[in-house]
């Protein structure tokens, strides 16, 4: 037993066990994992969705401003010029409700008042500057009528709302929003007879809208901005942002190249995606985008709003996952091996135990202690087992009681019960051997009976028996512990006495047998009369050996029988 | 596992076990490779297969949209043979990055037309008697006029500044141009030489131009919608060919002139590297370029006009004024975009 059947179970045990936490645990972490990462990527989207949403809305109120300006009566009456009082009067307080509204909007670069007439002259005009809000007057106002925020804007209907493409302002002498990104947002002013007699532009300043926008974003979530051709105008590097405006490419389809198929296929539509960057990319991204168009943009153009987020932030959580459930996997895989030798023991000890009780029952034969009071197979095989050996010994008492009864047989005589002659021969071996080393005498007496023939043929078998029975009681009766009377066949008996035997005590003992033997011996109605004829033989005197001791014994019979007749 | 995730980790894990596999092949030590930096379009694919094909070599091509990147990557990497415009070339060779080529080398160059074999006629292709390039492409700056607004097609630079297009005039956003547009209009010696008391004119013009026009753009893109969508009547083109055949492909009815004092035009040339590993390579790849099959692409494909034949692009005959480096680059743009914010001339003068 070099691997015990409890071993192999308990090893299956083990091995079902590490297979089943280690397969669940494998797929549970592949399923949070999937979930893990689905979700983080739909967060990125909504937050991107969100933010989008705040931008149009953000725009919304700039259009609201713009066009609450444009449509105010002071607007139209200061550009058809009244009075010159009253001209420089109502000039500053448009200028004040610019200031105003420039104090309010962090996010405002410049409001204007440009007039279609002198080129685009600019009449009202408050910048942001360095130290604060400055209103600009006299040689530093500018003609603009050759930039489309003008003749575009002075084209619209009294409504219309003029959003002009992402772009840096190149325009000199804007102050704070010099050379930086910007969008320009106007609405024209209508005279009393329907002509646009001038507009009001606001310039918002991009960077500082989406800076207000993304505030509360996490600092691991990097802002992207693109318009519809999918040049970057927010980018974390800022050297990509605006790159087209130093005759440069940075393109967001470069970066993110599953936006490509959508900028082509979906060209001013509204979608939105999660992506990946570039592999070649230093830090892998995962990125949201969201396009929309904004309602009044120049070309239909809008905003790619994106939203990154390194890949290993989002696989990071993934990756507490992995250890959480690798030490559920590993705590319950002990538990298994634990399990596993509990019940490799439990069901080995009492198998053991049956082993050793019949390893021992086959050595000494006495039924031991076996766990005959479980209740299960094993206390079924335990109580078969103790069953099984009761039987056994059982058998065994049958077999040595038979064992005797055919040893008697064969050394007994079955009528009288006398040993018969193998016996005695081995009875007077025995007693030869041991009178030689002591020095001792032995005697025989041959006792032959007589009429046991005429009682035979007179009176029957049943007569002979009845005598031969009788005989044989009747010597028993006369001897001693250590002699020996036997049957030798037919109507022969021979007695062995151990012992110093005279001449007179020998007269004496064959006298007292042919006592015993002339007796009457009642059978049924009758009486038979035997009587028998005795010789004997004396060692040493006799002879040295049985056969001789027994001839000699019956020759001194023959000559007794002779004297008789 | 998402279908998402999956692309992610295809995206990540293939390139990282293709350069594995890359790495562990080990290159060809015999096939010469030689590196062309080049505009979209100039050597289209089939191109660069029949050169691969011919000379038993492979090409690296490089391509660039942009001067300023051109300038870069140049300065940052290396190259053999690279395309440039004739005006950019000077600092090119003012920064010793080029070399001199052998045109006797180069057999196609007989094929070319008169006027660019003669390569001490264009300025600042040759220097101490040496070519330092090979011309290619180029496109002339001419006049796109609406037909219906135009009994007659305009003739002069000057029609940009006619008072009847107020308004309906469309020009380039660039202040080198416009300054050289400035100096032709008032018949200045050279439109590349404004003289420091000239300029006060030049830009007195400019105003004069910006006063008369629509608006001023820099993409074409820019230039077919300001054109298209306000009834324009006259255009400077900046891109040439191109905008005329974008704004015939938009339905424009419009015709397209080259002024009678010289359209300003660009020239693109070939030139070798300094650190050209495979000199004779590298004037194959130029004879290469100027053999039929890539001057045909030129015309057909991207509405360049090649330097073989005239008659392929349908483009007007006249007078080339070759681009040349300016007097000072910087102060034009300095000047121009004090104009272009709508300053008046006191102002845009000031220093």
């Amino acid at each position: 037993m070099r691997f015990p059947i409890a071993w192999r179970l308990g090893l299956v045990l083990v091995m079902v066990g590490l297979l089943g936490t280690g397969l669940t645990g494998y797929f549970a972490y592949q399923a949070s994992r999937e979930q893990l990462v689905n979700s983080s990527e739909e967060r990125l989207l909504t937050a991107t969705n969100v933010l989008m949403r705040q931008v149009t809305v953000a725009l919304n109120d700039v259009k609201a401003d713009v066009r609450l300006m444009a449509q105010h009566p002071q607007a139209a009456r200061i550009l058809q010029r009244s009075t010159p009082g009253f001209q420089a009067l109502g000039e500053d307080n448009v200028a004040m409700i610019f200031a105003g509204l420039m104090s309010v909007h962090a996010e405002y670069f410049q409001i204007r008042l440009i007039e279609s007439a002198n080129h685009g002259m600019e009449r009202i005009r408050v910048d942001r500057g360095m130290g604060g809000l400055l209103r600009i007057g006299g040689d530093d106002l500018q003609e603009k009528g050759h930039y489309p925020y003008v003749f575009e804007t002075l084209r619209l209907p009294r409504d219309g709302i003029y959003v002009s493409r992402a772009m840096i302002n190149h325009e000199t002498g804007a102050h704070a929003g010099e050379d930086r990104p910007a969008l320009q947002v106007a609405a024209p002013i209508h005279d009393a007879n329907r002509h646009a007699i001038g507009l009001i532009v606001v310039n918002v300043d991009l960077q500082g809208l989406f800076a207000q926008l993304a505030a509360d974003l996490p600092p691991e979530l990097k802002l992207y901005l693109a318009n519809t051709r999918g040049d970057y105008l927010i980018h974390p590097d800022p050297s990509r942002s605006f790159a087209f405006d130093r005759g440069r490419d940075a393109r967001v389809q470069d970066e993110f190249p599953a936006i490509a198929a959508l900028l082509t296929k979906q060209a001013g539509e509204s979608w939105h995606l999660v992506t990946a960057n570039l592999p070649s990319s230093a830090e892998a991204l995962v990125a949201a985008f969201d396009q929309r168009r904004i309602p009044g943009m120049q070309d239909g153009d809008g905003f790619i709003l994106g939203l990154s987020q390194p890949l290993a932030s989002v696989l990071s959580e993934s990756k507490q996952l992995a250890s959480i459930t690798l030490g559920i996997v590993l705590s319950f895989s002990a538990l298994s091996v634990l399990l596993a030798i509990f019940l490799a023991r439990a069901f080995n000890r009492p198998l053991y135990r049956i082993v050793e009780e019949v390893r021992r029952f086959s050595v000494d034969g006495k039924i031991g202690s076996l766990p005959v009071e479980r209740k299960d197979e094993i206390g079924e095989l335990a109580y078969s087992i103790m069953q099984m050996e009761k039987q056994i010994n059982h058998q065994i008492e049958d077999l040595q009681m038979q064992q005797e009864m055919l040893d008697h047989l064969a050394s007994h005589d079955s009528l009288t019960g006398l040993p018969n002659r193998r016996m005695f021969l081995g009875r007077l071996e025995h007693a030869l051997a041991r009178a030689k080393r002591q020095n001792q005498q032995l005697l025989l007496l041959f006792i032959d009976l007589d009429n046991f023939k005429t009682i035979n043929d007179t009176h029957g078998h049943g007569a002979g028996d009845a005598v031969l029975q009788a005989v044989a009681q009747r010597l028993r009766t006369l001897l001693r512990e250590s002699d020996t009377a036997a049957r030798l066949g037919g109507d022969e008996f021979i007695i062995l006495f151990e012992g110093e035997w005279n001449g007179a005590q020998i007269e004496q003992m064959v006298l007292k047998v042919k006592t015993a033997l002339a007796t009457p011996i009642p059978y049924r109605d009758i009486e038979l009369r035997s009587g028998g004829s005795i010789g004997h033989s004396r060692f040493p005197q006799d002879g040295s050996t049985s056969s001789t001791l027994i001839a000699a014994a019956d020759q001194a019979m023959y000559h007794c029988k002779a004297d008789k007749a | 596992m998402t279908a998402r995730l999956a692309s992610v980790l295809r995206r990540l894990l293939l390139p990282a076990l293709s350069l594995l596999l890359l790495a562990a092949t080990p290159a060809s030590a015999e096939q010469a490779v030689l590196r062309v930096l080049a505009w979209p379009g100039y050597a289209e694919p089939e191109v660069v297969k029949s050169f691969e094909q011919q000379h038993g070599v492979r090409v690296e091509l490089t391509v660039v949209t942009a001067d300023a990147t051109l300038w870069e990557k140049l300065n940052t990497h290396s190259f053999d043979v690279f395309a440039v415009n004739a005006a950019e070339l000077q600092r090119y060779l003012a920064a010793n990055l080029v070399q001199a080529l052998n045109p006797d080398a180069i057999p196609n160059t007989r094929k070319q037309l008169a006027r660019f074999r003669d390569l001490a006629a264009i300025p600042g292709l040759m220097r101490n008697g040496k070519a330092y390039a090979i011309p290619f492409t180029y496109a002339q700056m001419g006049l796109i006029y609406d037909r219906k607004q135009f009994t007659t097609p305009p003739r002069s630079i000057n029609a940009l500044w006619d008072q009847r297009y107020r308004g309906k005039v469309v020009a380039y956003d660039g202040g080198t141009h416009n300054f050289s547009l400035a100096a032709q209009s008032l018949q200045l010696a050279s439109p590349f030489r404004i003289a420091p008391d000239d300029f006060p004119r030049a830009a007195a013009r400019l105003i004069e131009l910006r006063r008369n026009a629509l608006g001023f753009y820099t993409q074409p893109e820019e230039a077919n919608h300001l054109f298209m969508q306000h009834g324009a009547a006259l255009m400077f083109a900046n891109y040439g060919m191109q905008q005329v055949h974008m704004l015939q492909e938009a339905g424009a009815d419009i015709g397209y002139v080259i002024p009678q004092e010289g359209a300003l035009a660009w020239l693109d040339c070939w030139s070798v590297t300094r650190d050209a590993k495979h000199m004779q390579l590298a004037h194959a790849w130029i004879d290469h370029l100027l053999d039929t099959q890539a001057s045909r692409l030129l015309v057909e494909r991207q509405g360049l006009s090649n330097t073989l034949s005239d008659d392929d692009n349908g483009q007007p005959k006249g007078k080339s004024v070759w681009l040349q480096p300016p007097e000072d680059t910087a102060w034009r743009e300095e000047l121009w975009s004090r104009i272009r914010s709508g300053d008046r001339l006191s102002r845009v003068l000031a220093q």
